[in-house]
């Protein structure tokens, strides 16, 4: 974060927002922005920048000369945020409330991760410490030990244990998911008995074992 | 040169040393020179179904261990002077044969025939290890059971484990009207989970009971289902692209009615 006695400049997961003090004069403004891009202009150049201030309303012709003077050091004023789009310490949760449950949602997504580029038959026994993807089936009598995730791109039919070593937000998903016992973490279940179609993923949501269409609605709902 | 093929399954009792014995009396009936070769130490019955048995003198055993040349243990057939069979010892077991052994003596029996079948023991331990150490070929047997699928799948991993790529499966003693009723997996249930070729559906038949009993493979009798399904492998196996046979129930008169108002 860089800033001023009247600017700020911070890099969020959305990029560059630029915060202007909606109570300082807009020449003022330009001149400490100058002034701050020029200590900064090689590591910033080409950047796209948003800008807040709040709910002051700058004319034409002042937006004009802020994307200019952005525009001197090959930087792109990309807009304006809305005050509901920036996070306003004390006001609201808003912010820290969304990342928290897309975190929850995101799950385990990175780490180590092994291919198996085959289909896994009767006795065949897969241990990895991280996430398994299968090229091909998992066939009964088969079995996937891994504390991350596993995916299975054809029909999952043996034993899957994912988050083997505990962890609750592993997840399972195959494509055709039908198998002999499925396990995350310290759960277990069996199957459902319905057959299912298309692409399904099976996770833990308040301590119970459930199963979800995976997210691709053009193959939902598709007969096999 | 020949080519060895190994007749195998996992599971006992679906149908390998049928399938052996009906094989090879197929492809010899055919014209090619075949032995036929048991490798079910301790427990044979390929000779059996083949009518041989009263003429055993050397085993499979006194060849690999060198007590007699494999000439002198090949067993001639009662129908075909171009068949052979190969016999097991009975009174020992698995471990008196290695796989360096099946080998060393699959080489010696492609340079004499044009065909070998190999009929492999139940089972996926030393036994199973022998029958396909010299084989160039798979043919997996499997009935339309969970548990002959399951055992089929474990064992054409381990085949392809051991470098036998693509095994051919035989589906045998599928019973049409059982699975027309929904009551035993279809074919296109075993492929899904086995994901191989299939080289034949053999129906259930009671006249591969008494064929087997007298000593007589089936393939030869020309009113038989089972056989006329062996005759289809035989020529599949010789690389011809032969049909499926029609495994169709007959079809009574409340069903014809039924079609006729198109009910069905």
């Amino acid at each position: 974060m860089t800033r001023t006695e009247h600017l700020a400049l911070k890099g969020t997961r959305d990029g560059l927002i630029l915060y202007l003090d909606p109570a300082a004069e807009f020449g003022l403004l330009i001149n400490e922005l100058s002034q701050l891009l020029e200590k900064s202009v090689e590591f910033l150049k080409g950047a796209v920048i948003r800008c807040y201030a709040g709910k002051k309303e700058y004319t034409e012709d002042e937006h004009a000369v802020l994307a200019a003077t952005l525009g001197q050091y090959q930087l792109e004023l990309a807009g304006w945020l809305t005050e509901e789009e920036v996070y306003v310490p004390g006001k609201s949760q808003y912010a820290a409330v969304d990342k928290e449950t897309r975190h929850l949602e995101d799950g385990m997504v990175e780490g180590s991760c092994l291919f198996v580029e085959r289909t896994l038959r009767s006795g065949k026994s897969v241990q990895f410490e991280g996430h398994v993807v299968v090229l091909g089936d998992v066939n009964p009598g088969a079995e996937i030990i891994a504390t991350g995730n596993i995916a299975v791109l054809g029909s999952l039919r043996g034993v899957a244990h994912a988050g083997a070593t505990g962890d609750r937000k592993a997840t399972v998903s195959a494509y055709h998911l039908a198998p002999t016992q499925l396990r995350i973490a310290d759960l277990v279940t069996r199957a459902p008995d319905e057959e299912g179609r298309g692409p399904e993923i099976a996770k833990i949501k308040e301590d119970q074992l459930i199963v979800e269409a995976a997210g691709m609605s053009g193959w939902r709902g598709k007969t096999r | 040169m020949g080519e060895i093929i190994v007749v195998t399954s996992g599971k006992g009792g679906v149908g390998k040393t049928t399938t052996s014995a009906n094989i090879g009396t197929g492809l010899a009936s055919a014209g090619h020179k075949v032995v036929l070769v048991d490798t079910d130490i301790g427990l044979r019955n390929l000779d059996v179904v083949m009518g041989l048995e009263n003429r055993i003198v050397y085993d499979l055993v006194d060849v690999t261990s060198g007590n007699c040349r494999l000439k002198q243990a090949l067993i001639k057939d009662k129908r075909f002077t171009n068949l052979f069979l190969l016999p097991a010892a009975q009174t020992k077991d698995k471990t008196a044969v290695n796989p360096e052994q099946m080998a060393k003596l699959a080489q010696e029996l492609k340079e004499e025939f044009d065909f070998a079948i190999i009929d492999c023991p139940a089972g996926i331990e030393q036994g199973f290890r022998n029958a396909i150490a010299g084989a160039d070929r798979a043919v997996v047997v499997c009935t339309p059971e969970v548990s002959a699928v399951r055992d089929a799948d474990r064992i054409i991993g381990l085949l392809e484990a051991a470098e036998l790529r693509n095994p051919k499966l035989i589906i045998n003693r599928i019973r049409p009207e059982m699975v027309k009723r929904g009551d035993m997996m279809d074919i296109s249930d075993i492929l899904d989970i086995l994901a191989i070729d299939l080289i034949g559906v053999v129906p259930e038949d009671e006249s591969i009971v008494i064929s087997t009993n007298k000593g007589e493979p089936a393939v030869m009798d020309q009113g038989s289902k089972a056989g006329e399904a062996y005759r289809r492998i035989t020529r599949r196996i010789k690389g011809e692209e032969v049909p499926l046979m029609a495994l169709d129930v007959p079809v009574g008169i409340m069903d014809r009615l039924k079609r006729l108002v198109g009910l069905r």
